[in-house]
């Protein structure tokens, strides 16, 4: 076996030119490809955690929103209820409002008829008596003053005992 | 022992052998990785693609492990040519070897063949025309020239001071103890490589001679051989990367 010189040196001048060749059209683009797909895949993985936050900060704020909902229907059930109770006495109060008042009209009213019923009684059973009296006595006694002013007198004694 | 077909050509000594397998396997280098980036793809590579970049990772895990990746990444081209070069060189000789018996004064390109000269008629020389490359020490003695260069012009470049001072470590008489340490650094890497893949090319040789007994053993020797190649174009690279950073890194922590 000897070793040539020449052959080193071929040997030297073929891996060199081999590396440039290598280095020029092959490796370049497969640095870059890769350099790519690093960037690809970061880029993606960020976006994923990005996502995730967000997605745990709306559920967060869908979870407040639930709550407050479910607060405020609490609420608007509970004034409704309690709007309906005084409604409810409001109701029952002005119902018995009118019920007295309508029934002190109607006692007014009886009242008044049975005044007017006795008052028209009055007159009649006064003409009446007058007129049975004076039948009674017609020739002897004169129709003067005296004898209807008795009779009023005891008329309003009838009036006055009931 | 078979001769090389050394031809003269214009006072130098020309080994066609070596030039082609040389050629060869730098062709087939660069086919493969030209192959590879053809249809480059980021979101859906091409089965060759995802191979190149496995080795890709494969070699920059290698330098990663000898220097910080930072400074090593302007290395992972010389480390990718490495590696795939002695890999393909290394599996060129094991499939088979085209040997020619030539007679006497053969010529090539109007050139007569060195070992064909002075022959009697009758006579024939074998001459090797397809091996390994790296059977050949001549060829793997370039390698390790280049890699002996690199690592002392990096070291010069960017580490001057502490690579010069390092040959004076840790006394000025360990001086000519250095130099040899560093002379011996190629010498070891070309030799290592040399002889493996030669042996191996040996042993199949010797196997085929055994005819049809040997084809198990031949099928076990190849596969290993193949393991082998792997294996020194992994040592190959790697100890370039640990000598490069050797010199070219000045670890505070170690002084």
């Amino acid at each position: 076996m000897v070793i040539l010189w020449e052959n080193i040196v071929i040997a030297m001048l073929a891996f060199a030119l081999l590396y440039f060749l290598l280095d020029r059209y092959a490796f370049n683009k497969l640095y870059a490809v890769m350099e790519k797909r690093r960037e690809l895949v970061k880029s993606q993985m960020d976006e994923a955690a990005q996502t995730r936050e967000q997605a745990i900060t709306y559920v967060e704020q869908q979870k407040q929103a639930l709550e407050q909902a479910r607060q405020d229907a609490h609420e608007i059930i509970e004034r409704s209820k309690q709007t309906g109770a005084k409604q409810a006495e409001q109701i029952i109060e002005l119902a018995s409002e009118e019920a007295s008042r309508i029934k002190t009209e109607a006692v007014r009213d009886i009242e008044n008829e049975k005044n007017k019923a006795v008052s028209a009684l009055r007159e009649e059973l006064g003409s009446v008596s007058v007129k049975i009296a004076s039948k009674l006595i017609e020739r002897e006694v004169q129709n003067d003053n005296v004898q209807e002013e008795l009779v009023d007198q005891y008329l309003k004694e009838v009036g006055g005992r009931q | 022992m078979h001769d090389s077909p050394i031809i003269k050509f214009g006072g130098f000594d020309l080994d066609l052998s070596a030039l082609i397998m040389l050629l060869v396997s730098g062709a087939i280098v660069f086919i493969l990785a030209r192959l590879s980036v053809r249809n480059l793809s980021v979101e859906n590579p091409s089965k060759l693609q995802n191979f190149m970049e496995w080795v890709v990772e494969f070699v920059q895990n290698l330098i990663s492990s000898t220097m910080d990746l930072k400074k090593g990444k302007a290395y992972i081209s010389l480390g990718l040519t490495l590696i795939l070069f002695i890999f393909v060189s290394n599996i060129l000789g094991l499939p088979f070897a085209i040997i020619t018996d030539l007679p006497a004064n053969f010529e090539v390109f109007g050139k007569t063949i060195e070992a064909t000269i002075g022959l009697d008629p009758g006579q024939y020389a074998h001459v090797l025309w397809w091996k390994s490359p790296t059977a050949d020490i001549s060829v793997t003695a370039g390698l390790a020239a280049i890699v002996f260069i690199l690592m002392n012009y990096l070291g010069l470049k960017k580490n001057r001071k502490h690579y010069l001072k390092h040959y004076l470590e840790p006394f000025p008489i360990f001086l000519p103890l250095n130099i040899i340490e560093n002379l011996a650094k190629p010498v070891a890497l070309a030799i290592r490589l040399f002889a493996n893949i030669f042996a191996g090319e040996v042993l199949i040789s010797v196997i085929l001679k055994m005819k049809f007994f040997g084809i198990p053993f031949l099928a076990a020797w190849q596969g290993f051989s193949i393991f082998i190649g792997g294996l020194q174009a992994f040592i190959f690279t790697i100890l370039t990367m640990v000598y490069i950073a050797q010199t070219t890194i000045h670890e505070e922590e170690a002084h």
